[in-house]
């Protein structure tokens, strides 16, 4: 009785639902660290123990753990490092994901309507998309702050302007194949409009490609902001974000230290997350993508 | 080929056209340079303003100002930079030399660091050599630059005193004196490596993968059966094909590298085109943006323009047709 249950088993080898997560190899530490990231951004205010632009100059330079009060110690002007690194979590989850989604949408749609149409289109809407390519980022970051003055719509645009055409030029291979794909010829055939075909037939088998691009943008998307930040180009002095924070803390480099080590880590640590779980979503889901070990 | 060489000069060019436009038009939208010139107290005083205006030729309609700022920019003409008060055109060819050989060392410090890594690290496949080859190459490629470099400052400049933690030292221009070169390289160690940190992790992997897959070639073991020594295998006949793509994106990194450098100088305080440009926008100086942009959009899209030419000649696949 015992024996021809096990064959049965073997016969039909059927995963529980532990088993088939099993085989994802989802990578549960970045993913841990990006849950961490998308808390802090949304409960900053709950989270966070103090309010991070409070001056208290009596505690300032507080080194970390030397109070309790102050965990990850204080600044020159005695704000609390910890509750600015959680507040700096929800800058950068701000303006990363309003300068990705922007992004992401404005290329998808070039890359659509340059792949299916062709002709002039394409040759016009490619020549546009070479061009903001071959542009070096933190220029034209600084041509936009030129233009609009420092602040989070001057960073944003000038994300957004380097982030969509990576975003068409991928988009648009893809159309290319599957506009070849006979479920396509046969749509256009029996008549369906052009807009209905793009979006209901030649979208969805793109759109593996977009979620692939996306995850693997965002960690540029992050390095970009926060380098933006760095320069001063972003949020006035004083705000809660990264790189703001690195560069308050370089003018004390060896005084207080600390001041621009945490946030750096706190980057660091995002981005090589992103990294991580980008490169698991593309090998998950398209394979021809994968790169040699 | 010609065709393929005349097209992408064309290419240049009108990107160059544009980046001028697109700069020279943003000066004018962000305001009128005319009146952030006037003293602060005499800001009613009309005659003053109009006088200012002429004088700086903003008078004109926008297309002859335009036709001028191109016609004087070719000269690297830009007018005065309002906050040293004296020719932008002095200012950059000070600046410049600084810009390339920081960006030279970088693309040195990146190929001579990141190919013989990459090699070896395939080579020696799976060992403790290679894991830390890796965990290299992926915090290099994750970790802020900006960061990085005061990191560095605070352990090698500050706690340590081995290198000095900014600005250029003594050397000016393009050749300093002999006696001044240990001192000029001491300046250029860190703002090199931390501008080529990114790179060395990218040619490292680049390197390694191509590697992997010329040593799994027939001639490869062919060689290795023959009774070749691994010293002559390796770096003789798998290297040389293994380099082919490190070349490619070399050249292409090195574009980015004349740029990637705003940051890198803000952090050290070098004394480049990067920095001018910076502290440019910061101050509404707008001689001085006009200058360093179209200097350094000028350099970004000749390299680009010079790599692609030459790869050209040495892969006839990319040529169109």
């Amino acid at each position: 009785m015992a024996t021809s249950d096990l064959v049965l088993e073997n016969a039909q080898p059927q995963l529980s639902w532990r088993g088939r997560l099993a085989e994802k190899r989802l990578p549960w530490i970045p993913i841990a660290v990006l849950l961490v990231l998308l808390a802090c951004a949304a409960f900053a205010h709950w989270l966070a123990p103090h309010d991070p632009t409070s001056l208290n100059v009596i505690n300032s330079k507080l080194a970390p753990f030397e109070s309790r009060e102050h965990l990850l110690g204080t600044d020159v002007l005695g704000r609390d490092m910890l509750s600015r690194l959680i507040y700096g979590a929800r800058t950068t989850v701000q303006i990363s994901v309003t300068a990705l989604a922007l992004g992401a949408v404005i290329g998808t749609v070039i890359g659509l309507v340059s792949g299916y149409w062709g002709s002039w289109a394409d040759a016009v809407l490619m020549r546009i998309t070479d061009a903001a390519l071959g542009f070096p980022t933190i220029l034209l970051a600084l041509v936009v702050v030129v233009i609009m003055n420092p602040g989070p719509p001057a960073i944003i645009l000038a994300v957004l302007l380097t982030v969509w055409a990576r975003f068409a030029r991928m988009i648009r291979g893809d159309v290319l194949t599957v506009k070849g794909y006979d479920f396509v010829t046969l749509a256009r055939i029996t008549g369906v409009k052009a807009p209905i075909i793009l979006w209901r037939h030649i979208f969805p088998n793109v759109a593996n490609t977009l979620m692939v691009i996306t995850s693997l943008m965002v960690g540029q998307i992050i390095l970009l902001e926060a380098a933006l930040s760095f320069l001063g180009l972003g949020l006035s002095p004083g705000a809660p974000a990264w790189g703001i924070m690195v560069a308050e803390g370089q003018e004390v480099i060896l005084d207080v230290w600390w001041l621009s080590l945490f946030p750096g880590v706190a980057i660091t640590v995002v981005v090589l997350a992103f990294n991580f779980f980008g490169d698991w979503l593309r090998d998950y889901l398209d394979p021809k993508l994968r790169r040699a070990r | 080929m010609t065709v393929y060489i005349a097209r992408r000069l064309l290419e240049g060019f009108v990107t160059l056209v544009a980046l001028s436009f697109v700069v020279f038009g943003s000066v004018h939208l962000t305001g009128d340079p005319a009146r952030f010139l006037l003293p602060i107290s005499n800001d009613h005083d009309e005659a003053v303003y109009e006088a200012q205006k002429k004088a700086y030729g903003l008078d004109k309609p926008f297309i002859i100002q335009y036709a001028n700022f191109l016609y004087k920019a070719v000269q690297l003409d830009f007018g005065n930079s309002f906050t040293a008060r004296r020719p932008v055109r002095e200012i950059l060819l000070e600046r410049i030399p600084a810009t390339v050989h920081l960006a030279l060392s970088g693309m040195v410090l990146a190929i001579v660091i990141g190919v013989p890594l990459g090699i070896i690290s395939a080579v020696k496949r799976d060992t403790i050599l290679d894991r830390v080859c890796k965990t290299f190459a992926i915090f290099g490629m994750a970790a802020p630059q900006f960061w990085v470099a005061i990191m560095l400052i605070i352990v090698l400049a500050g706690y340590l005193d081995l290198l000095p933690a900014y600005g250029r030292g003594d050397t000016q221009g393009w050749l300093p004196e002999w006696s001044q070169i240990p001192d000029m390289i001491r300046h250029l160690i860190l703002p090199a490596f931390v501008l080529a940190l990114a790179i060395i992790a990218a040619i490292m992997r680049l390197a390694r993968s191509a590697m992997l897959e010329v040593l799994d070639s027939d001639y490869v073991k062919f060689a290795q059966v023959k009774g070749m020594s691994d010293r002559v295998v390796i770096w003789k006949h798998a290297a040389r094909n293994a380099l082919i793509p490190v070349i490619t994106f070399g050249g292409i990194s090195l574009a980015g590298l004349l740029n990637g450098s705003v940051v890198v100088e803000v952090v050290f305080a070098w004394p480049g085109v990067g920095l001018m440009l910076l502290e440019g926008v910061l101050s509404n100086n707008f001689p001085q943006v006009e200058g360093a942009i179209m200097v350094s959009g000028a350099a970004y899209i000749l390299t680009a323009l010079i790599v692609d030419i030459m790869y050209g000649y040495a892969d006839p696949r990319v040529r169109p047709n």
